[in-house]
């Protein structure tokens, strides 16, 4: 495991952050960080990254202490920001030798990055002359610029137009296939389930969903058929309400009842199916019943 | 600590703060005023004299024409010297019409019971601070002394009443041994160290100042948590504080240099002989002083430069440290009067006035020791408990973003954060 956390409780004063927090994260995977405003989820990385000290439990990254994996990892803070004034080349580099890396790998690794953004012709200017989207894609790549093992991704999507959101999807996937470990914590749920294959959703610091995302969606699947065809006939066993949807028809089927018998009942009445597929719950609707079902 | 951090750190503090505009413009302020002076002294070179009258007659307020009203005979007729910057008026109404047409800056009224009483009406159109200041002329107070004198003794005795004493500073330490004899000796003895520690003490506040200034703008700017997760605050804190100290230090040598560039090396020569006219102990305590006060200020600077969510509100924060550093320089005419007052052997033990008034005290008069020691004791032991406070603060500080955290938040959050 890269990550480690166990019994993980941090309090403000008589506000608790975390309460009792265990989870792991394997390596190589994207591990998705969920939970509404306010659930812990910054407390929680920033515990892993050191800046605060737990009150109690224990985390260990790759191994070792949040304070000795340091150089190991990098992170994208939800509030985060670059020296305006610096130059974008003098910016990188100054990072990087803050991870440990020498002035002249630094410079060689930051040009790289540079291009791989599109940015090379930038090296030389400050960071405030860059525009918005220039800079968000600068903040990604400064915090890989050390070639971390992991990475901590606090909202990386935020306030991204559509175009910035692809371009930032396509390095957290290329890092992905390097090899790292990606933590990402997310509002866009969408993106985490495109880009996640585990998750932790988190409400009022402690954990309400953990596992496997594939797994997490068979469990809170509805009992519903999605079925592409002309037409549905109206008295299929096991099926208790069809509804029209979008050229197609969503079929909830009774207690009990399975997919397998619902497409078989329709193959025997001849009816023309072009599709057929157990109908997918969006991870946003079992985020706001989980967390709806929480606070009552 | 990693020291590899701290001096990467330290390095880039350094290397961007000492190409800023804002600090550019403040070392150059010091050698442009030496250019200003060379062209001003060329431009009215053989026209000292002149020159130095207009300042004396913008500063004295007894240089300018004053009338008297005398009322007790002992001022009239005014004697030949003093007829040009004295006009004698027959009663108040004329005196004060001679006012309201600018002939006269001020009227003296001096009253028949003048010799019992010494009571003189001072009536001007300035503020009453200027009425008061013609007591202190020496212009006016001649005035008066050779007209009471005139004719009743001899010259050289009114002379001498005129201006009793020419003081001669001579100190004897409790060690028995004679300083700053003669005015040359006074001059290098106490007034060069005098200004030489408030020169040094206004660079530790130089120093500080880019420091709340650096951390204020990484907080501004949001990079400060990308930077924490790179280095330990106290790294972080260790490197400012030495990269911003040593841009201090370049400021003052570069101000240095360039002012015994213009005077043709004299101000270093200067400098060479005062600092060997100096007392080794007042150098070398001036020197400790000067440490341990840029590190406690820089400390608190960098931890209350955290807690604001802007580079005003941080200043506004720091505010307090200026002002208690400053009390000292408040009291700089008693000091000069009496350097061991109970106030000042106080503010010597107090963390953060001690650096300033010990800087101050020092070259002013032999500090008792228990002062001396006591002070360091306490500087000493207040740095590790700033480091303490001032890390904490910089940690809390430096997450708490879009509203200054109350006095009530700071502390919550201080007894949560371990």
């Amino acid at each position: 495991m890269i990550i480690q956390v166990q019994d993980l409780v941090k309090r403000y004063g008589d506000v608790v952050a975390v309460d009792h927090l265990s989870f792991e994260v394997e390596r190589g995977g994207i591990f998705g960080l969920l939970g509404p405003n306010g659930a812990g989820k910054t407390t929680i990385i920033r515990v892993i990254m050191d800046i605060l000290n737990p009150d109690a439990g224990s985390v260990t990254v790759l191994g070792q202490l949040p304070g000795q994996a340091k150089a190991r990892v990098g992170y994208l803070p939800e509030e985060r920001g670059l020296y305006r004034n610096l130059k974008v080349l003098n910016t990188l580099v100054y990072l990087a030798e803050l991870k440990g890396i020498s002035r002249s790998a630094a410079r060689e690794r930051a040009m790289g990055l540079l291009e791989r953004i599109q940015l090379e012709e930038w090296a030389n200017r400050k960071v405030r002359d860059l525009s918005q989207g220039m800079q968000q894609r600068l903040q990604l790549v400064a915090s890989m610029i050390h070639d971390p093992e992991v990475l901590f991704l606090d909202e990386p999507f935020q306030g991204l137009d559509p175009v910035n959101v692809e371009r930032t999807k396509c390095i957290i996937t290329e890092q992905h296939q390097e090899g790292k470990t990606i933590v990402l914590s997310s509002h866009q749920m969408n993106l985490v389930e495109a880009l996640c294959d585990r998750i932790l959703l988190i409400n009022r610091g402690r954990a309400v969903l953990y596992g496997s995302l594939a797994e997490i969606k068979r469990q809170y699947a509805p009992n519903t058929v999605r079925v592409c065809a002309p037409h549905i006939p109206a008295d299929l066993p096991g099926v208790v309400q069809v509804e029209p949807d979008d050229g197609a028809f969503n079929l909830a089927l009774a207690e009990g009842a399975r997919p397998q018998e619902v497409l078989r009942a329709l193959l025997d009445r001849d009816v023309e199916i072009q599709a057929f597929e157990v109908a997918p719950v969006p991870l946003e609707d079992i985020f706001v019943a989980v967390v709806s079902g929480e606070e009552g | 600590m990693d020291w590899h951090k701290v001096w990467v750190v330290t390095r880039h503090e350094y290397l961007v703060n000492v190409r800023r505009a804002g600090f550019i413009i403040m070392t150059a302020i010091v050698p442009a005023l030496g250019i200003v002076v060379l062209l001003f002294g060329t431009l009215f070179a053989g026209q000292a004299r002149q020159l130095g009258a207009f300042f004396v007659e913008q500063f004295d307020v007894g240089s300018k024409r004053t009338g008297v009203v005398d009322q007790s005979g002992y001022f009239s007729p005014i004697l030949p010297e003093y007829r040009d910057k004295f006009t004698l008026y027959e009663n108040e109404a004329d005196a004060e019409v001679a006012l309201m047409a600018e002939e006269v800056s001020q009227v003296l009224v001096i009253g028949e019971d003048y010799l019992e009483t010494g009571r003189v009406v001072v009536v001007s159109m300035g503020s009453g601070f200027s009425a008061a200041a013609v007591s202190d002329s020496e212009m006016v107070r001649a005035f008066f002394v050779d007209h009471l004198l005139a004719n009743r003794v001899d010259p050289a005795l009114r002379e001498r009443a005129a201006d009793p004493m020419d003081a001669e500073p001579r100190v004897i330490s409790s060690g028995g041994e004679t300083q700053g004899e003669g005015p040359w000796g006074f001059a290098f003895t106490f007034v060069v160290p005098y200004f030489l520690a408030i020169f040094l003490v206004t660079t530790i506040f130089t120093s500080s100042g880019y420091l709340l200034q650096s951390v204020a703008e990484e907080k501004e700017s949001r990079v400060i948590e990308i930077v924490v997760s790179s280095v330990r605050p106290v790294e972080l804190m260790a490197g400012k504080v030495v990269g911003l100290g040593a841009l201090g230090l370049t400021q003052l040598l570069v101000w240095v240099a360039s002012a015994a560039g213009f005077s043709g090396g004299a101000v270093a020569l200067l400098a060479v002989a005062g600092a060997a006219f100096i007392p080794t102990r007042v150098l070398a305590l001036g020197v400790v002083y000067y440490l341990l006060g840029y590190v406690l200020y820089a400390i608190l600077m960098a931890g209350v430069g955290a807690l604001g969510t802007t580079m005003r509100e941080s200043q506004q924060l720091a505010g307090i440290f200026s002002f208690c550093a400053a009390v000292p320089y408040m009291l700089s005419g008693f000091l000069f009067a009496n350097p061991n007052m109970l106030i000042a052997r106080v503010l010597s033990f107090f963390p953060l006035t001690a650096p300033t008034m010990m800087m101050l005290r020092l070259p002013l008069a032999e500090v008792p020791w228990v002062d001396v020691v006591g002070s360091i004791v306490v500087l000493l032991l207040s740095i590790p408990a700033a480091l303490w406070v001032g890390t904490k603060l910089f940690r809390v500080g430096l997450l708490v973003y879009g509203k200054r955290p109350t006095m009530k938040e700071i502390w919550i959050i201080l007894r949560g954060e371990g």
